[in-house]
């Protein structure tokens, strides 16, 4: 904490150092903070870092959000965020709020930068990389159905509709295999007896 | 500074906004990767197709409407084949029963289930509000070959029959027989 042969203490200037960026602050006071800052490096340093924070919060590109969401976290924030203090210490707001806002900045800046990565479009693909790609799609098409045909079951028929749960596409030919095994031989034809 | 006193809202917003961008994946996804089947660097076959890349192959096939019909709904299509001559079959059977069981673990129903002698291929479905949304086919021939085939998306049986019927060997014959990486 510094001292200087002003009136001003440390504590007084950083409190003031917020209404002064604002450019809140009246002329006298003004002029107070201004010659307490030339003589004091640290509550200088600190109005440099809250002007860069305001000039980096203000480039900061604009978002576009759902209005649906926006409505919603409004809803949801206005009962869980403790918005505003209602007794805070002299001098103690500006260090957290200094705190705040640069995590806010990094938090915006990784937010922002996820949101324009997002909004990257990819390389566009050269006309022979999609050629060769819908030759891969007719291959893969092409191989289900030559797997499912040696399935013995063709994806295409009202099998897959109805969806029944075939044990095995095999077990209905093995019914049938029993089914013609088990029936009787056909009788020969009759033949004409001799008389 | 007051104007620097961005309420939470922003904050919240922000958080809402970027959670908002990571999409899940499609539900008739099967993460290959995750199942760890076969070597990547044995495989005969990979086909991995996803998203933008099939909007394109519809957009590209537009004078095989069934094609770019079937590919403009699907969300991925991705194939391994893996070679068995010379495998022991012992080594990759129980790959296929492990992803057997986290299929049916996930929800995916079987609609086929085929052994004859030491052969098998499972087909297996995931429905999503009543509409099929994921098709996946586990082959496995000793000898010959092992396969899974994964599609995810919008999936018409009946139209991807036809098209399993029209693309026939031919198609076959133009195997990529590199492995590759996904697009």
């Amino acid at each position: 904490m510094n001292r200087i042969d002003d009136d001003l203490t440390c504590y007084d200037a950083l409190e003031l150092i917020e209404p002064f960026v604002d450019g809140d602050l009246e002329g006298a006071e003004a002029a107070r903070l201004r010659s307490h800052l030339a003589g004091c490096h640290a509550c200088a340093a600190e109005l440099a870092l809250a002007e860069r924070i305001q000039r980096e919060l203000r480039a900061l590109p604009q978002l576009d959000c759902p209005p649906e969401i926006v409505e919603r976290v409004r809803r949801e924030g206005a009962q869980v965020l403790p918005f505003r203090s209602p007794v805070r210490p002299r001098g103690a707001g500006l260090p957290f709020r200094i705190a705040a806002a640069a995590a806010l900045l990094a938090l915006a800046l990784w937010g922002g930068a996820l949101f324009i990565r997002s909004q990257q479009r990819p390389r566009q693909p050269s006309a022979a990389e999609v050629a060769r790609a819908t030759q891969e799609a007719r291959y893969a098409l092409a191989y289900l159905g030559k797997v499912s045909r040696q399935a013995s079951f063709d994806v295409r028929d009202d099998v897959l509709a109805r969806r029944v749960v075939l044990p095995a596409a095999q077990s209905v030919s093995h019914t049938i295999g029993l089914s013609l095994d088990a029936a009787p031989e056909k009788p020969a034809p009759a033949r004409d007896e001799q008389h | 500074m007051r104007k620097l006193k961005i309420p939470g809202t922003a904050l919240a917003l922000f958080i809402a906004a970027s959670a908002g961008l990571a999409q899940p994946p499609p539900p008739g996804l099967v993460p290959f990767d995750d199942l760890n089947l076969f070597p990547r660097d044995k495989l005969s076959v990979e086909v991995n197709l996803e998203g933008g890349m099939l909007h394109l192959i519809a957009a590209a096939a537009k004078s095989d409407p069934d094609f770019s019909a079937l590919v403009g709904g699907l969300q991925a299509i991705h194939v391994q084949v893996f070679p068995l001559k010379g495998v022991k079959a012992e080594s990759i059977k129980p790959k296929i029963d492990h992803a057997v069981r986290w299929l049916e673990e996930r929800g995916w129903k079987a609609n086929v289930r085929v052994r004859e002698q030491d052969q098998e291929t499972f087909i297996y479905m995931k429905e999503q509000n009543g509409k099929i949304v994921g098709l996946t086919v586990l082959t496995f021939q000793p000898g010959e070959e092992a396969a899974v085939i994964n599609i995810a998306g919008r999936i018409d049986p009946a139209q991807l029959g036809r098209l399993g019927q029209t693309l026939d060997l031919p198609q076959l014959e133009k195997v990529p027989t590199k492995g590759k990486k996904p697009h």
